[in-house]
């Protein structure tokens, strides 16, 4: 990590304290203002806020935009960066761009691929030809490149370093399982100071593989945050347990709730639960949350499981 | 093999409006290979092209060819006696021998029949998955024998994304393997999972189509 | 689509026929017979696996107003995957006949066993029985 940056994100973490991140999708649309409603009501709930790349494929204001807005109205964004959309001359003039606006989180993805745009109810994009040029661990180094050599991917000198605390994903249980703890080290030996994981539900499965990290030592040089996504409804988990790759969820939970009266209060319950139960992992440095379409839910949540208020580093 | 399918036939009869002579020319290689473009799809196009146009009012006549091979100036060379009877030529060959035809016959209108999609092999009866995109810095080498470029949906170099599916296929179609899945599973039975902890750089693209239309020479076999 | 019937108008039916499809007694039958109201061409094949979309396409190009395919029934093939691929065949040669504009009704695949001669002109005068409410094929009168 560069000493140069000091962005809230990073700061919260190497004081020790459990670190919270939630997430921002920006509209469809180039109006300001539902950028701005959310932020209302996210303010002061986490220590930084994670914009999404034109996430699923489909067309939003960009990151980099929405980033700037959230940091307008007072609160830390984590711009994310996918490896579709742009070559490594347009992610690299980017990065100095979003640099300059003073966002200093980026989070490196290789992105959906186009195809899921025209999956839902959408027409997308489907036909749109997709970049790849690097993958997300090239563009870590890259980030790393700009921030520690003042340099190009290309060898070329900037004028100066670009100060980014450096963000990757991590999906611990995805396929092939045996591969995903090499991969966070690669991210890591790339450039990765902190990663966000895909959402954890299946605690014993999860718990296996930050041990794996922690014993390989992984865990001193990354931050690991855990992805937890606040259940709805015991569909919404049947659902993302069939269909979203490197989520597990298991049967019990999917059955307490199908039994909860309030379905609503339950998933906060088990969120909660979730919550407290990965803080004890050692090597977990904090959370990811995210409440899909629901933010008014991270507003109850966050207090409820303790986190508020955030410490002022 | 070279990969081409079929063009919709709404496509196809769109771009014959107003011709009466048609030279329609088949390719016995890759496209044979492929049943995109042999003599079996020659001569199943014609018949399926003139009862469409006569359903439309048009008359075409159509004149069939099937050439060895579509990329040899000299197998062209046997449409020169046919051509002149013709107002134009749809080729069913991939798109290198459309544009040897097509430069051989510089009057005449051709007319793509095909789309080229990919190289690729004949998996299985009636399936064809792609396996190379030409991308001219090959990593084989590096990645088990599987390649990563042509074989993963978002060519990436340095293992699975977070999408591969819990049965192993990829996030972009359940049909087709994760090609990453594919590669951790041969290094594991090799024994080498460890060689690919090794970060790859980014690839150099520019001995391909990245680098503007290829040319490649070689001085000891220049006349 | 189906046109108003023509007066007059008797279907003229190719039967494309598996040598499997007939009793082992019998002589297999070939060229053109008249029938009640039709006329049916008998085509003897070695095995219905052998047929390409391409030949009924031809067929129904060059002006017949049905094509009928006999096949053993399934399991029966004595090439074993002969009349499955003959159904698939039959199959993508009916999608390309109704992108053409085409009834696909005009092509039919049947499965029989020991059959007569009579039962296949009995095949192909059903056939036509049905071809007459399409009316006669479209391209009869063509330039090729
Ligand atoms: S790495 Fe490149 S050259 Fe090698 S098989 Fe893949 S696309 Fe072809
Ligand atoms: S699932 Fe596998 S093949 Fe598909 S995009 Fe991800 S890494 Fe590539």
């Amino acid at each position: 990590m560069s000493s140069r940056v000091q962005t809230n994100l990073q700061k919260v973490l190497a004081a020790g304290h459990f670190a919270v991140t939630a997430e921002v999708g920006p509209p469809q649309g180039p109006n300001p203002e539902p950028v701005r409603a959310k932020a209302a009501i996210l303010k002061g709930l986490a220590d930084a806020y994670n914009v999404t790349d034109n996430q699923t494929a489909v067309v939003r204001m960009s990151s980099i935009a929405a980033a700037k807005i959230l940091l307008d109205e007072g609160l830390e964004p984590v711009m994310q960066m996918t490896c579709r959309d742009r070559n490594r001359i347009a992610m690299q003039s980017d990065l100095l761009g979003a640099s300059a606006l003073g966002l200093k989180n980026v989070l490196a993805l290789s992105g959906d691929h186009q195809k899921a745009s025209g999956a839902g109810k959408l027409n997308g994009h489907p036909g749109a030809k997709n970049v790849y040029d690097v993958d997300s661990i090239q563009l870590l180094g890259i980030i790393k490149g700009l921030r520690d050599e003042a340099r190009q991917q290309g060898g070329d000198a900037i004028t100066e370093p670009a100060p980014f605390f450096i963000g990757a994903a991590w999906t611990p249980l995805g396929p092939p399982v045996e591969f995903r703890v090499p991969r966070l080290a690669k991210k890591i030996a790339a450039g990765a100071d902190f990663v966000q994981t895909q959402a954890v539900f299946d605690l014993k499965a999860f718990a296996a593989q930050v041990k794996k990290a922690h014993e390989a030592g992984l865990t001193e040089k990354v931050a690991i945050l855990a992805g937890i996504i606040v259940p709805r409804s015991a569909g919404m988990l049947t659902y993302m347990n069939k269909n979203v790759p490197g989520i597990e969820v298991p049967e019990a939970l999917i059955a307490r709730m199908k039994g909860a009266k309030d379905a609503k209060a339950e998933g906060m319950k088990v969120t909660v639960e979730l919550i407290q139960a990965v803080r004890e992992l050692p090597g977990v440095k904090g959370v990811h949350l995210q409440a899909i379409e629901a933010e008014e839910l991270l507003a109850e949540v966050i207090p409820a499981a303790g986190l508020t208020p955030r410490p002022l580093v | 093999m070279i990969v081409a399918e079929w063009k919709p036939l709404p496509e196809l009869l769109a771009g014959l409006k107003g011709y009466k002579n048609l030279l329609l020319v088949g390719c016995a290689t890759c496209v044979a290979e492929c049943a995109a473009g042999g003599e079996r799809e020659v001569n199943t196009l014609a018949p399926t092209l003139h009862m469409a146009l006569k359903n439309q009012g048009q008359d075409i006549n159509i004149i069939t060819r099937t050439l060895e091979r579509a990329c040899e100036p000299e197998f062209v060379e046997e449409l020169a006696e046919i051509a002149p009877q013709v107002d134009a030529i749809m080729s069913l060959s991939c798109g290198i021998g459309m544009q040897l035809i097509a430069e051989r016959f510089l009057d005449k209108p051709l007319l793509p029949g095909v789309n080229t999609t990919s190289l690729a092999i004949r998996e299985a009866p009636g399936l064809w998955t792609a396996r190379c995109r030409a991308c001219g810095d090959c990593v084989l080498g590096e990645t088990f024998g599987l390649c990563p470029v042509a074989r993963c949906a978002k060519s990436l170099m340095n293992g699975p994304c977070g999408g591969t599916r819990k049965n192993g296929r990829c996030e972009v179609d359940e049909n087709t393997d994760c090609i990453w899945y594919l590669i951790v599973e041969r290094a594991k039975a090799r024994g080498e999972l460890e060689s690919l902890n090794q970060v790859r750089q980014p690839k150099t693209w520019s001995n391909s189509a990245h680098g503007g239309p290829k040319r490649i020479v070689r001085e000891d076999l220049r006349s | 689509m189906s046109k108003p019937p023509s007066p007059g108008f008797s279907p003229e039916i190719v039967v494309l026929y598996c040598r499997q499809t007939l009793d082992a007694e019998a002589k297999p039958p070939e060229g053109t017979r008249q029938g009640d109201g039709f006329s049916a061409r008998l085509v003897l094949l070695p095995c219905s696996s052998k047929i390409e979309a391409y030949q009924m396409l031809a067929i129904l190009d060059k002006g017949a107003d049905g094509v009928q395919l006999v096949a053993c029934p399934e399991k029966a093939c004595r090439f074993l995957v002969g009349n499955n691929r003959a159904e698939r065949r039959v199959a993508h040669a009916r999608g390309l006949l109704s992108q053409a504009g085409m009834a696909e009704a005009r092509l039919e695949l049947n499965r029989a066993a020991e059959l007569t001669p009579e039962d296949l002109m009995n095949l192909a005068g059903r056939h036509a029985g049905r071809i007459k409410d399409l009316g006669p094929n479209p391209m009869k009168g063509g330039t090729n």
